[in-house]
């Protein structure tokens, strides 16, 4: 499971590649809060090269989220392909995280 | 239905991934040990073994987030770390459905008698716990939790789960 930062403007972007499953979501969590969190910036993941997700991912999306919800700040994920897009739909992930097919929508929606 | 066989294996010795492939006829059978790394090899074997190619990816998906559940959530959950435990798979092809057979020697635990978690509401309240076994009740055709009579051949299985995936 890799990561990468960077900033579009005043939105961080997160790109994760590999597999949310237990094993990747051991591997990135940390590096995934502590690269969303302590800056409570208006955040986009980019899922575009994620190949799975499971409920480990799920559950490191959401406590991500919650906590920079906490800090007055939204986060959006987009670019999901159709077997990761099928667990997000099946848990209602959508319901409390906002999902996007582009970047740019994505960006929208975390500054509007 | 009738209970699937339960083949006849002796208890591993140094903990490992995967413990052992066979075919018994043309159903695979893996038996997989008390590591967690025992998900990414037990998803290997099926991929080198059962021919994949043949399903839509949306099944194969399904198989792999199932199979990904429920065998993670064994080693997490039901076994006791450092311990020669282990969990027997069986891959089948049955009429329009894949049926996905574990049994382990973990503690009983029937993990279809929770209750279904609260929906996805909002973020405050959004539950993190117990979204694996949601998720495989909504992702497969059926899902049944039964307690193995007496095993063979020193594998005594405490669960057996039967999960089915429409093809």
């Amino acid at each position: 499971m890799e990561m990468q930062l960077s900033d579009v403007g005043t939105v961080r972007k997160i790109v994760l590649a590999g597999r949310l499953d237990t094993t990747g979501v051991d591997h990135v969590e940390t590096k995934f809060g502590a690269a969303i969190v302590p800056g409570g910036k208006a955040t986009v993941v980019d899922l575009t090269q994620v190949s799975f997700l499971a409920s480990m991912g799920i559950r490191m999306l959401i406590t991500t989220t919650r906590a920079l919800s906490r800090k007055g700040a939204k986060l959006a994920i987009y670019g999901a392909m159709p077997g990761v897009m099928e667990v997000i739909e099946t848990t209602a992930l959508s319901d409390i995280i906002p999902v996007a097919g582009t970047e740019s929508e994505a960006i929208a929606i975390v500054t509007g | 239905m009738n209970a699937p066989p339960t083949p006849s294996w002796n208890p591993p010795g140094p903990m490992g991934g995967l413990l052992l492939t066979e075919f018994i006829g043309k159903t695979l059978h893996l038996v997989l040990g008390n590591t967690l790394g025992s998900v990414l090899d037990g998803r290997r074997e099926i991929q080198r073994h059962y021919e994949l190619r043949l399903y839509d990816p949306g099944v194969v998906n399904r198989l792999d987030v199932i199979f990904e559940e429920l065998i993670s959530n064994i080693i997490r959950h039901g076994f006791s770390p450092g311990s020669n435990q282990s969990i027997s798979v069986l891959v089948a092809d049955r009429p329009g459905l894949i049926e996905l057979t574990l049994e382990d020697d973990g503690t009983p635990f029937n993990p279809l008698a929770a209750s279904e978690p609260e929906p996805l509401r909002d973020l405050e309240t959004a539950p993190i716990g117990g979204l694996g076994i949601s998720l495989v009740r909504k992702l497969a055709a059926d899902v049944r939790y039964e307690r193995p009579g007496a095993g063979n051949g020193g594998f005594a299985p405490a669960n057996r789960i039967i999960v089915t995936i429409a093809t």
